[in-house]
């Protein structure tokens, strides 16, 4: 048996109780959406924590994690929120900050609390954001994502197996890269240091991985082709993604309980 | 009188074909008939436009590719022109050379059904079609994997799957074992013979490996480097009556073959000629053999200008070497040989300094690739990738060949003096100015070579010089190398082509899971069993001896120790 993950695997059913891996892709997309885009619009802490523990103990769950993901959610995205506030509230134009207090002084520096403050609304958007996303990213995968948009959403199935069938392009132009670097190095294309070196060595390797990546993509072309792919307007479906009551159940519930947090929660300043 | 003849399958009819940049129609005026269960090869040297020919057959040209299509293809009756790729591959079914540019979905099942899902087959049919087409081909248990971690093999018999799943009474297939190793080709052999022996589907190869191929064949087609059909008949008696005129057209014969003409030419009668190593065994059975030639005698090794001690690497959790030991004498020509996996290539990374060996564990004319800097390193050895390409960095091929020297800080003069040279050696003068990537694939991997040596390295390592290539493009880079190796430069080369091995390497390292089984003279690995010991296969003229009731004969692996 092999260990590595394998994102063409088929969709594995986790229970009743891992209720996301249950439902279409579309609606763990759709659901989280307009949460996703009015937390652009956040300035509070309140409104996008709110938002993260929703989308946290939606995963924990309802989705099957592995330990890996686990340690993900619960521990690398809170310790990121926290170390970018600091970063963010460094950044935070001091002459327009209320008075708060100092929590910290360097020379003329002063980090203040309303510092940190801002820097902490920025940074649990952004992972508020991202633990949203998570709720499709981990629980559906890429083919049942293409179905469901090419069942439901009518995207032409040309498309969307065509993007499905270039997903498989990517370990591939990943080992090409690996190999084209160390072609270039025992070169002697390495020397020079410096972000100028550095974009000139990664222009070097566009070339030759476009030129493999065209040859590439023309012969999966043909062979695509060459079994029948685009003869018919539709093809046989072996996998039905249905959209259920629940898929609607879900997404309703998801927007009530986001326009709860935007309109229950006072803090919300718009920009 | 009244009952109309079963239409052919497929019918070629005066087909002539100009690629859209190409000058000359290749093929050009070419007609037969493909019989339902017909197993036909077709022959021709590089460039006569086989491939080509295999593209039109489903409709892939005019439709797909954009070339100018002259006289019919009729595909159960129907012009090709006149209806689609999808409607002419329910009728004849491709396999191409490159098995990972073939597959598209996530697992063997998804796979196979592909092709009969875009037909609107319904559902419970696909399945069926499906288990099948993939039990036919020995796959139906690994139906849930993903076809990355099939072998190059057992991805051609997903795609020969594939074909069978959509129906298809012929099928045709390119070169499809150009990129295998022996046990793979064998692979895809034993699925197409099983295939033919129930007699319900029409095969049509383009292949090069006539040894592996043969013994399937019920027809050869020939066609010359104009692109003419110039022979058509049964595969034997067309082969075994027209010798002279195939060497002539710079067609390629079973190394068998080749081996009986030679020994025919020295005075020992083989008769039949035979195609397949069984055949030569049998016919050199039959007659008296003289004393064998002696082989010549091997270099003494008394100056190596490689040494590798003890030489571990390992990629992430897993150890792809683990203690490799062996010199490389001034002068040798060195094969690595392995099954896929087995470390072939890391170990000539490892020597070559691509990939940084431990320190201590590899010396290379004096120097450690651990600690050298690129400019020492190019001095000491050069590497040739298996992709010629990935390893040009500038923008003419002057230019590319000027790099090395330019970081070894040498004089404008005799920068250019030198580059001049190696353009003349390698036949490149006339493209000095050109964009390395507009070269054709010859003249790349020449730049390649060239580009390797232009800083004196009296070491050449390349890694798969021939995979992909066909035979005649191959045989010339080898003749290339082979030059070089007697000029005094040391080649090493990793390859799982074995008759290769036999016939221009002097000393083979055999590799099997990281672990060096041995490093010995070739006469000595191929007179014993180490290559089956490592999953590999005797390349054909070794087999054929190997068998021999004289012993004194079953040490000959390579044309050139023949009579």
């Amino acid at each position: 048996m092999t260990t590595t993950i394998n994102p063409y695997a088929e969709r594995v059913d986790h229970g009743p109780v891992r209720f996301l891996h249950r439902l279409n892709p579309l609606a763990t997309i759709a659901a989280p959406m307009p949460a996703i885009v009015l937390l652009i619009l956040a300035r509070d802490v309140a409104t996008p924590v709110s938002l993260f523990t929703l989308a946290l103990v939606l995963l924990l769950v309802g989705a099957h994690l592995r330990p890996r993901m686990l340690l993900l959610v619960l521990v690398v995205l809170p310790l990121l929120a926290a170390l970018l506030s600091l970063s963010f509230g460094l950044w935070a134009d001091a002459s327009k900050l209320p008075q708060s207090t100092v929590l910290l002084q360097v020379g003329d520096y002063r980090f203040t609390t309303a510092a940190w403050m801002l820097g902490l609304a920025t940074s649990t958007r952004l992972t508020a954001i991202v633990a949203l996303s998570l709720l499709a990213g981990l629980t559906s995968t890429g083919p049942d994502l293409v179905r469901a948009m090419v069942q439901q959403l009518r995207v032409p199935y040309r498309i969307g197996y065509t993007a499905l069938a270039a997903f498989r392009f990517v370990p591939r132009f990943g080992h090409e890269l690996e190999v084209i670097r160390a072609a270039h190095r025992v070169r002697g294309m390495a020397g020079g240091r410096g972000p100028i070196a550095g974009v000139r060595r990664y222009l070097g390797y566009v070339v030759p991985l476009l030129a493999g990546a065209i040859r590439h993509a023309e012969r999966v072309a043909l062979a695509m082709d060459s079994r029948a792919f685009g003869a018919h307007a539709r093809r046989t479906e072996r996998y039905v993604v249905p959209f259920r009551l629940r898929d609607g159940v879900f997404i309703l519930l998801f927007w009530a309980a986001t326009a709860a947090a935007f309109l229950l929660i006072p803090t919300l300043e718009l920009p | 009188m009244t009952t109309a003849p079963i239409p052919h399958p497929l019918r070629v009819d005066s087909v002539r074909i100009r690629h859209e940049d190409a000058v000359a129609f290749t093929p050009d005026g070419v007609s037969f008939s493909v019989s339902p269960g017909e197993v036909l090869l077709v022959l021709g040297p590089s460039g006569s436009g086989k491939s080509t020919l295999a593209l039109a057959l489903n409709g892939l040209i005019p439709h797909a590719i954009p070339a100018e299509l002259g006289g019919t293809i009729y595909v159960a009756g129907v012009d090709t022109r006149d209806t689609t790729v999808a409607r002419v591959s329910e009728t004849v079914g491709m396999v191409f050379q490159d098995p990972d540019s073939q597959i598209v979905t996530g697992t063997l099942l998804d796979e196979v059904a592909f092709g009969p899902e875009n037909l609107l087959v319904p559902k419970v049919e696909v399945l069926e079609r499906a288990e099948r087409a993939l039990r036919r081909v020995g796959l139906w248990d690994r139906r849930g994997e993903n076809p990355d971690v099939l072998s190059g093999g057992g991805r051609q018999r997903l795609a020969i799957a594939c074909a069978l799943a959509l129906g298809s009474p012929v099928i045709v297939l390119d070169e499809p074992t150009a990129n295998l190793d022996p046990v793979g080709i064998e692979e895809v052999y034993a699925a197409l013979a099983d295939l033919v022996a129930d007699g319900e589907h029409a095969i049509v190869l383009v292949e090069h490996n006539l040894d592996a191929a043969l013994d399937l064949v019920d027809r050869v087609l020939v066609i010359d480097a104009e692109g003419r059909l110039v022979l058509d008949g049964p595969a034997r008696e067309t082969l075994t009556n027209n010798v002279d005129r195939l060497v002539e057209l710079g067609v390629w014969l079973p190394v068998s073959t080749l081996a009986a003409l030679r020994l025919r030419a020295s005075g020992i009668p083989v008769e039949p000629l035979p195609l397949t190593p069984t055949e030569l065994t049998a016919a050199l059975d039959r007659v008296e053999l003289p004393p064998p030639p002696h082989p010549q005698a091997g270099l003494d090794r008394l100056d190596p200008v490689i040494t590798v001690t003890d030489l571990h690497v390992s990629r992430g959790r897993s150890d792809v070497l683990r203690g490799v030991s062996l010199e490389i004498a001034r002068g040798d020509f060195l094969a690595i040989v392995g099954e896929n996996g087995a470390g072939k290539t890391t170990l000539l990374q490892a020597i070559a300094g691509v990939v940084r060996p431990p320190r201590g564990a590899v010396t290379v004319d004096g120097l450690d690739p651990a600690r050298a800097d690129v400019r020492a390193l190019s001095r000491a050895i050069g590497f040739v990738f298996q992709n010629p390409e990935h390893q040009f960095i500038r923008d003419t091929v002057a230019e590319e060949l000027a790099h090395g020297l330019e970081i070894q800080h040498l004089p404008r003069h005799e920068i250019e003096e030198r580059v001049e040279r190696m353009l003349h050696r390698f036949g490149l003068t006339a493209h000095r100015a050109q964009h390395p990537f507009l070269l054709s694939g010859g003249q790349k991997r020449r730049l390649s070579v060239g580009t390797a040596l232009i800083a004196g390295a009296p070491v050449l390592a390349l890694d798969e010089p021939t995979f992909g290539q066909d035979r005649e493009r191959a045989a010339e880079l080898l003749d290339m190398l082979a030059q070089l190796n007697a000029d005094g430069t040391t080649v090493i080369v990793v390859t799982h082509d074995m008759q290769l091995v036999a016939d221009y390497s002097s000393h083979v390292a055999v590799l099997r899971d990281g672990q060096l089984l041995a490093t010995d003279t070739t006469a000595a690995v191929l007179a014993g069993d180490l290559l089956e010991q490592a999953g590999l296969r005797h390349p054909p003229l070794a087999r054929a001896m190997r068998a021999l009731h004289d012993e004194r004969w079953r040490g000959i692996a390579k044309l050139a120790d023949l009579p």
